[in-house]
């Protein structure tokens, strides 16, 4: 029974990322054209990333002078399996979950930390300078992410009294935690943008780098390295909404649908950043997240531990 | 096979992606391309099916466009389209598909893309020899090209060098040569630039200008003549006639709007930079109601200042050595030679001119002088400039002794230095430098006017 279970959730969590990076692809398409003034027409741009995907299938995978090709060849699987642990850990319902651990939230917080590690290979690995550059832009960020990201984490579940993400859910059943800890999910969610380097957080690709860490991928690599990126988008919204928003708690629908659409408000203006805000300086930027936004989600733990201190009584 | 064709059909019905060379008189027709739906400008030559090489190129930009096409990953294609149909006698691309008229870039494209993927057609075979660009294998006592530890040029390139770096610390510096077609920059920049992390620590230019001066005079004749907006044309023949006040107005905001789209794109707003390049081809005096929304759009949005406010300073005494122009108006310099036209005059002109000069003060004067020229347009009616030697064109002075562009072109090596490379490109991109304008002497430029 317990296998059928696991055999059941792995297969809804491999539905649940295949949907979500096709979601983002389209939405991004859709979000991007109405911005540009173009007519949207959702339909035809429902086959645009299959066509992309054809297209850029049918390339060679180029090399460059000297790479390390067993990195640059393993960044994309590493990126996409460090995204994929993260989604295991968010249930979609009650038991439908592919890793169902004590400590899951420890479990997504380390698996979003190690991004670093693939993006850094994908930028380092080709022996380009720009996406070299790429590759050190992320390590100089990596830690204005990561903190805000694992304190926001340890804050809501400290309401839970556990670190694991099914509590934590159910410890929403009152008041989602979007309520109880009003810092966390902005917080969460800019951290997620960095982790995906997505939007204006971009950064080591950003069009001043020409694309950087990506610049030299092509062909088969260029797809995974692109899903990869949605992949990650999809687990950050994913456990948002698990973490902040209640995850499958609601009225009337199977906890599943729930958990879906709950995933889909949060995916959709990530995805949409790209097209409203514009890259921000890096230095700028770490000085920005070191200053204010550690110390606020600092702020946002002290407040949900007093919480916690006073539930207890 | 059966996937592969089956893959190719899917394809056949995405844009052509294309990685964009632009060569002399291409300037007014490689920016509109971002429109069509055929075909998707890409910045990475990793990232093409087809190879894109527009106007003329001199030998230095042929040799590193053939770079650039060795770069594509196979199935590729060049298409080319120059002017007059000429090429020079180095074109290295036999099996390019011709285009005479621009207009049939992007079919061609997408036609070429399209038979590529399918197999109908042979992908284009590399043109460039693979061997190291310099001898080095079994040079130096570790056979690594040179003397000493760091002193060796492995493949043909040196090696990273040690160098103090902005806290004290002894860290890798390498030399990089970025251009002429890294798409940040306009085409044709070459710098070589000293990185370390990606912090700028010194940066040369190896040519001052990579267009060939011949090829600009050549070009300077017949300018306009297959653009689609004539806008160089324009501006030259003012110089020494007398045209429509309106007309040279249209084309100044015109300019304006096609650089502000550029610059969104590389601050990673694509799809806004769309909007405005739409905008900027159908831009009239009578309908100047969206260029005032774009301005308060972009008053309005924070990030877009966080990224550019500060950055590229340029002082007031480096913009009294430039000619003239929007960057040294940004930054208090309020020459403009409209002042001294009488037509100007009688339309109650004054140069739009700001303090700070930054990259942001840069944007804010080309938006505000873009929704002055479609203001003076409106009010100008029929009425002519006045021939004085002079004409301000959008990047600065033109009829000069020198031109704004070449200045700009001189400063960079001191105004990037120190910069991080993305404030170095917001720095460079504010600038917009003209690269035909930079490369043209005085002697051609008055030369071609003159004709």
């Amino acid at each position: 029974m317990n296998a059928l279970r696991v055999v059941i959730a792995v297969v809804s969590v491999g539905a649940v990322s295949v949907a979500g990076i096709y979601l983002a692809a389209w939405v991004d398409l859709l979000v991007g054209r109405a911005v540009a003034g173009l007519e949207v027409r959702p339909l035809d741009a429902l086959s645009a990333p299959l066509r992309w995907g054809a297209a850029t299938a049918l390339k060679t995978r180029t090399t460059t002078e000297r790479p390390d090709a067993e990195t640059w060849a393993l960044a994309p699987a590493l990126l996409a399996a460090l995204a994929a642990v993260g989604l295991a850990a968010v249930p979609l319902a009650p038991g439908l979950l592919a890793a169902d651990v004590a400590n899951g939230i420890v479990l997504f917080g380390a698996a979003m930390a190690l991004v670093v590690v693939a993006v850094f290979l994908q930028g380092w690995s080709p022996n380009s300078p720009l996406p070299m550059i790429g590759g050190y832009r992320f390590i100089a960020e990596g830690l204005s992410y990561e903190i805000p990201l694992a304190v926001v984490l340890i804050a809501a579940a400290l309401p839970a009294r556990s670190l694991a993400i099914a509590p934590i859910v159910t410890s929403q059943e009152h008041l989602w935690n979007i309520v109880r800890q009003p810092l966390g999910l902005p917080l969460y969610l800019m951290a997620g943008l960095g982790l995906a380097f997505w939007g204006p957080l971009a950064l080591p690709e950003g069009q001043d780098l020409a694309g950087g860490s990506s610049l030299e991928t092509s062909g088969v690599s260029r797809i995974l390295w692109r899903t990869a990126q949605l992949l990650v988008l999809v687990a950050v919204a994913a456990m948002g909404a698990a973490v902040f928003l209640g995850g499958w708690l609601g009225p009337l629908f199977p906890g599943a649908a729930w958990m879906i659409v709950k995933t889909i408000i949060l995916l959709v203006p990530l995805i949409a950043t790209r097209h409203f805000v514009a890259r921000v300086p890096t230095e700028r930027y770490v000085v920005v997240s070191w200053a204010i936004l550690i110390p606020l989600s600092l702020l946002d733990v002290f407040i949900a531990g007093i919480q916690a201190l006073v539930a207890a009584r | 096979m059966g996937v592969k064709a089956a893959l190719a059909r899917l394809a056949a019905g995405a844009p052509a992606r294309c990685f964009a060379v632009v060569g002399a008189e291409a300037d007014e027709i490689a920016p509109w391309l971002r429109l069509d739906p055929e075909l998707v400008i890409v910045d990475s030559p990793r990232a093409a099916d087809v190879l894109l090489v527009l106007g003329q190129l001199d030998d230095e930009m042929v040799r590193a466009a053939a770079g650039v096409h060795d770069a594509l990953p196979p199935p590729r294609g060049v298409v080319s389209w120059s002017p007059g149909g000429e090429r020079p006698v180095s074109w290295p691309f036999t099996d390019d598909v011709r285009v005479d008229d621009p207009a049939q870039i992007p079919a061609a494209c997408r036609r070429l893309r399209d038979e590529l993927l399918s197999g109908r057609r042979a992908s284009s075979p590399d043109i460039l020899p693979d061997i190291d660009p310099a001898p080095w294998r079994g040079v130096g006592p570790f056979g690594q090209g040179g003397a000493g530890m760091t002193g060796g040029v492995p493949y043909g390139r040196p090696l990273a060098a040690r160098a103090d770096d902005r806290d004290g610390l002894k860290l890798d510096q390498i030399l990089v040569r970025v251009g002429p077609y890294l798409p940040p920059f306009p085409s044709g920049l070459v710098l070589d630039v000293k990185i370390q992390g990606d912090v700028i620590q010194e940066v040369s230019i190896p040519t001052p200008a990579a267009v060939a001066p011949d090829l600009i005079s050549a070009g300077a004749h017949s300018a306009g003549a297959h653009s689609l907006t004539g806008e160089r044309a324009l501006f030259n023949a003012a110089v020494t006639q007398p045209v429509p006040v309106a007309d040279i107005e249209v084309a100044r905001a015109r300019h304006h709007l096609v650089w502000l789209a550029e610059a969104l794109r590389v601050s990673g707003l694509e799809a806004y930079g769309r909007r405005v390049l739409k905008l900027a081809r159908t831009v009239r005096p009578e309908a100047a109601e969206p260029v005032d929304d774009l301005s308060r759009w972009l008053r309005r949005n924070v990030s877009l200042r966080w990224g550019t406010s500060g950055v590229g300073m340029v002082s007031a005494s480096r913009a009294a050595a430039l000619p003239g122009g929007p960057v040294a108006r940004a930054a208090g310099d309020g020459r403009d030679a409209r002042s001294l036209d009488p037509a100007y005059e009688r339309l109650g002109f004054t140069p739009v001119v700001l303090e700070d000069g930054d990259a942001l003060a840069r944007w804010r004067v080309r938006v505000d002088e873009a929704q002055q020229a479609l203001a003076l347009a409106q009010r100008a009616g029929e009425s002519l400039t006045t021939p004085i030697g002079l004409v301000e064109g959008p990047c600065g002075p033109i009829g000069g002794e020198r031109s704004t562009s070449a200045a700009l072109v001189t400063m960079l090596p001191e105004l990037l230095v120190g910069m991080e490379w993305g404030d170095a490109v917001t720095t460079v991109v504010s600038l917009d430098i003209d690269m035909a304008e930079a490369a043209l002497p005085h002697d051609a430029a008055v030369a071609s006017r003159a004709s």
